[in-house]
């Protein structure tokens, strides 16, 4: 209580300071008055009586300051005192604060945006309760099967026998997500579905909001129809009104609502709501999702058992289950096993869920520190010139009494001062950054981990700051205070001679650098990759297309499908201004799987064990092709008689080239494994890459669209602007069936531009560091340079005076950036090789050790070098001897 | 001649003056205490000043400007509760202490 009563009466002090003070004040000058008085009464002349009355008083200056310290805040006083002062001379010094502060913003908003999402990507753990005992198993199946429990031998290991090693596991289950029509009276709607085995929510340990989860019956094969909502979805679509018993419609079928999940889960792919996975799972379970989706089977470890212990019991099962299985089953499931052994039997769910992108994020977080690492050095060495240009200062307040620790403290304030600024605006910066940087995020962990600036991710901020002002504002403040305070005052002017800052300013030039041409040499490789990316042959041409994605209920009769997806080609095709309409079950680049199937090729060479003919199955109108841009290279496409004639296909380069080597597949035939009708060729066309640009294209076959495939794509390519190119596609496809919903209504080059989104992301992101990065490292040879020639002006005054011309002086200058500038490029050069491996994976046909980018990146750094070098040169070369000699 | 107070006391002679004169300014203290020691014991008068501050501070005393007698404007003194006992304590702590040292200093028995 006393306590916090002198605290409050210390404050009320500091706040009304000068107030005091006049009292203080008035208070001793009566004193001194009072005493004079009194001596005056003793006898004295009034001058003496007023001189005693001073002696005995003692020094006024130094009672006042007494006095005020006793008001003080003691230690936090004079951190105060610190603050103000650094404050004041840091706002005088705007040539020095802005830069520093603009490096380490851009430092650390970098570092940070890329921190968060490392973080939500990788440190973070999963939202689900001791989430370090899920395991994702590797190739491990859901038995498929009408009703049979039956082992389907060609597909090994499944869910049934991982939920049976209960010794290791204490829960098993399996989902999968894809994207359906939920039809809404008021509006139809395309939501994200998890299609989830009845054990999902217990083996995840995650409750329901209200209501339940999924009962054993309605995880069996027709079992009853039963649908849980997020809780978004519940409050976005239902304003949170009771669901629970209603039914809502999905796929053109009625579900019964049993739950609501908790606010924020939307495990996996930030689900809207799950449906049951019947295990086994039946034609009837993926049916709304193109007839496939692919799942993933994870599993619970009982506490106690260790992960590679888990893994280990699996792969033991794995070769049991292989065992007895023999010929063609067994080869395909030897494949199934080597991709066991390799990946892992059991993995942990986190990892499994990061996948590649993991390689990406952790490279771009070390482009990132290394940018930081620039960033320091950049600062380090303005401060560390600045500390040069302070010895006299410095050395004076030392004279003056000013104790070491204080001048320690005082540059301290000023650097941390710095480092918070800059911090400041670095996480204002941080929010942009991140934005970009989210594109990047692990697709198999969205909605799991959201990449977002919290307290964890600004305490990273805040240390990152701190640690950086400690590091390179108390090693310069050190460095200015050691030596001898008389002899930098004798020295003269601001320039005193300090050889040994000057070496560490070179040294950390050098680092910037050596990390630059490291920096540039990674975005190089990234850039050709990405330029060879987009030189790949697509085999279509997306200038000018249109496209619309839409799916039809499972109860739309297939003559409804075929109309409505004739309708719109149809409707399109005659209008002015559109070259060519056609539509496509599956677009390519979409990104989601496809179905490829086994043929059997009459007449063609027997296959080795284990080999199998397959294709991608793909059903297209004949105006598909036109549209797309899809090169016809031989024979015919489709035409309205192929829906009622016998089985025609259009096959591409690659099936042609594969499956009738030599030979002229027009006119010939194929079968689908397990069906006898024979599939006339009729036409080869180009080679379409659909899983992804840097995926070489399978062979693929199309079929006439004329079979209403349950999805659908309509693509129209014209000559009018895209907006109305994109409203005509939505206006055809209302005109023909007003209530069918549509989704993923873009252009073509969106299609492409979103699949290699991530990629780019990284490319442009990887290029963005290196390019501040060598931005960084231009400011710091500029700043060594313009050190030494300041240093130097008198030397260089007296060398112009004794006949020295302008290009020797410059030449004399510029061989400190030779020297730094070639040492750092030689050093960056030979980190990179040694790293090159790191980024190997991350590229596309660009060897990690190209030539080409190695000598081109000490190119461009030149560059910038010459520039700041030739600037503070030049005004070495016009140094006035006279003007120099008289300086000093 | 006049003889320095001892390092430490200042804050007890404050006190101890305040308790018996009531209520008083910065001369009048540091009259009071050379008075009252019979001209033995010398403040050098500024230190009262931060002695003063500091003692505020802690709440010992409580100040109020008045007039003095011939109508000047003066800050005056008085003690507060927590000051009467603070006085106690370094009273207390004082005799201990004098006492102690007079043990020392006795002749040593014979």
């Amino acid at each position: 209580m006393t306590m916090i009563r002198e605290m409050l009466r210390r404050l009320s002090y500091l706040l009304r300071r000068e107030h005091y003070l006049s009292e203080l004040e008035e208070e001793m000058r009566l004193h001194t008055a009072l005493r004079a008085e009194a001596m005056r009464d003793g006898g004295m002349s009034a001058e003496q009586a007023s001189a005693e009355a001073r002696r005995r008083f003692g020094n006024t200056t130094k009672v006042t300051e007494a006095s005020r310290d006793m008001w003080g805040l003691g230690r936090l006083d004079q951190i105060g005192q610190d603050v103000r002062f650094a404050t004041r001379r840091l706002r005088a010094r705007p040539g020095l604060s802005g830069p520093v502060i603009v490096v380490l913003a851009l430092g650390i908003g970098a570092t940070t945006a890329v921190f968060s999402a490392v973080d939500a990507a990788m440190l973070r753990s999963l939202p689900f309760p001791r989430e370090h005992e899920l395991v994702s198993l590797t190739n491990a199946a859901v038995p498929f099967g009408p009703e049979s429990n039956e082992r389907d031998q060609g597909r090994g290991l499944d869910l049934a026998d991982v939920a049976d090693m209960t010794n290791i596991f204490s829960g098993a289950a399996a989902y999968a997500s894809g994207g359906v029509n939920l039809s809404d009276p008021d509006r139809p709607l395309r939501v994200k579905a998890g299609v989830v085995t009845a054990t999902f929510f217990p083996t995840l340990g995650v409750t329901p909001f209200s209501g339940r989860t999924f009962t054993v019956e309605e995880g069996r094969p027709n079992g009853p129809l039963a649908v849980i909502l997020s809780h978004a979805l519940w409050q976005r679509q239902y304003g949170g009104s009771p669901m629970l018993g209603k039914r809502i419609m999905l796929h053109g079928r009625s579900y019964t609502v049993v739950g609501v999940m908790q606010p924020g889960f939307d495990f996996p792919d930030e689900s809207d709501l799950w449906i049951p996975m019947s295990v086994p799972t039946t034609f009837a379970t993926f049916e709304p999702f193109r007839g496939f989706l692919p799942s993933r089977v994870i599993a619970r470890v009982r506490p106690g058992v260790s992960i590679q212990a888990a893994a280990g019991q699996v792969l033991a099962r794995w070769r049991q289950v292989a065992e007895p299985a023999r010929g063609e089953e067994r080869d395909n499931l030897n494949l199934f096993l080597d991709e066991v052994r390799a990946a892992g039997a059991a993995v942990p769910l986190h990892r499994e869920l990061l996948g590649d992108r993991r390689r990406a994020l952790l490279v771009l977080l070390g482009a990132t520190v290394l940018l930081m690492m620039i960033a320091c050095a950049n600062v380090a060495n303005l401060l560390v010139s600045d500390a040069a240009v302070r010895r006299r200062e410095i050395a004076v307040r030392e004279v003056l009494g000013a104790t070491r620790p204080r001048v320690v403290r005082q540059l301290l304030a000023e650097s941390v001062l710095l480092a918070l600024a800059g911090g400041i605006v670095g996480i204002i910066l941080a929010p942009a950054a991140l934005t970009i940087v989210r594109a990047m995020m692990p697709a198999g962990l969205a909605g799991v981990a959201r990449a977002q600036l919290d307290l964890r991710v600004l305490g990273f901020a805040a240390v990152l700051a701190i640690a950086t002002s400690v590091l390179f504002g108390l090693w310069p403040a050190i460095g200015a205070t050691r030596g001898d305070a008389s002899a930098a005052i004798k020295s003269g002017g601001g320039h005193g001679a300090t050889p040994g800052l000057g070496r560490v300013r070179r040294a950390l030039v050098v680092v910037e650098v050596a990390l630059t041409v490291m920096l540039l040499i990674a975005a190089g490789l990234m850039l050709r990759s990405f330029q060879r990316l987009m030189a790949e042959n697509t085999g279509m041409n997306p200038d000018q297309v249109a496209t619309l994605e839409t799916s039809f209920p499972r109860n739309t009769p297939d003559s409804d499908r075929r109309r409505i997806i004739n309708g719109v080609v149809d409707r399109l095709s005659g209008q002015p201004g559109i070259v060519a309409a056609g539509a496509v079950n599956d677009l390519p680049l979409r990104g989601g799987g496809g179905i490829s199937v086994t043929i059997d090729v009459p007449g063609a060479p027997p296959l080795e064990r284990g080999e199998y003919r397959m294709a991608r199955f793909l059903f297209a109108s004949g105006g598909y092709f036109d549209a797309l841009g899809i090169t016809k290279l031989r024979g015919r496409t489709f035409t309205t008689n192929d829906a009622t004639g016998p089985p025609v296909a259009v096959v591409s380069n690659a099936m042609a080239e594969t499956y009738w080597p030599g030979l002229d597949p027009l006119g010939r035939y194929f079968t689908l494994r397990g069906d006898t009708s024979r599939i006339t060729v009729v036409g080869i066309v180009a080679d379409v890459r659909e899983a992804g640009l840097d995926k070489a294209p399978f062979p693929q076959m199309y079929r006439p669209i004329d079979v209403g495939p349950l999805n659908a794509a309509v693509v129209v390519r014209g000559t009018l602007p895209p907006r109305t190119l994109i409203s005509r596609l939505t206006d055809a496809m209302r005109a023909v069936a007003p209530g069918q919903p549509v989704y993923n209504v873009r252009m073509m080059e969106q299609v492409i531009g979103a699949s290699v989104l991530p990629r780019r992301t990284n490319t442009m992101l990887i290029a963005l560091v290196a390019g501040l990065a060598l931005m960084l490292s231009a400011l710091g040879v500029y700043a060594v340079v313009a050190y030494a020639v300041a240093q130097r002006t008198r030397e260089l005054g007296i060398r112009a005076a004794l006949g020295a011309s302008g290009r020797d002086l410059l030449t004399l200058v510029s061989g400190e950036t030779v020297f730094v500038v070639g040492l750092g490029i030689t050093i960056g050069l030979a980190g990179a090789w040694a790293l090159s491996r790191v980024l190997a994976s991350l590229l596309y046909e660009v060897d990690p050790r190209d030539p080409a980018t190695f000598v081109i990146v000490p190119l461009v750094l030149l560059l910038p070098a010459v520039a700041a070098t030739v600037i503070p040169a030049l005004r070495a070369a016009r140094v006035d001897p006279t003007q120099v000699m008289r300086s000093d | 001649m006049s003889d320095p107070i001892p390092p430490g006391t200042l804050d007890m002679l404050i006190l101890q003056t305040l308790a018996r004169l009531e209520e008083l300014h910065g001369f009048e203290i540091a009259d009071a205490i050379q008075g009252a020691s019979a001209g033995v014991l010398q403040v050098e008068e500024g230190s009262l000043y931060p002695a003063l501050q500091r003692m505020l501070m802690k709440g010992w005393l409580s100040a109020e400007w008045g007039k003095t007698r011939d109508n000047r404007r003066a800050r005056y003194y008085r003690l507060t509760a927590a000051g009467r006992k603070q006085l106690a304590r370094e009273k207390e702590s004082y005799r201990r202490v004098t006492f102690a040292i007079g043990q020392i200093l006795q002749p040593a028995p014979e």
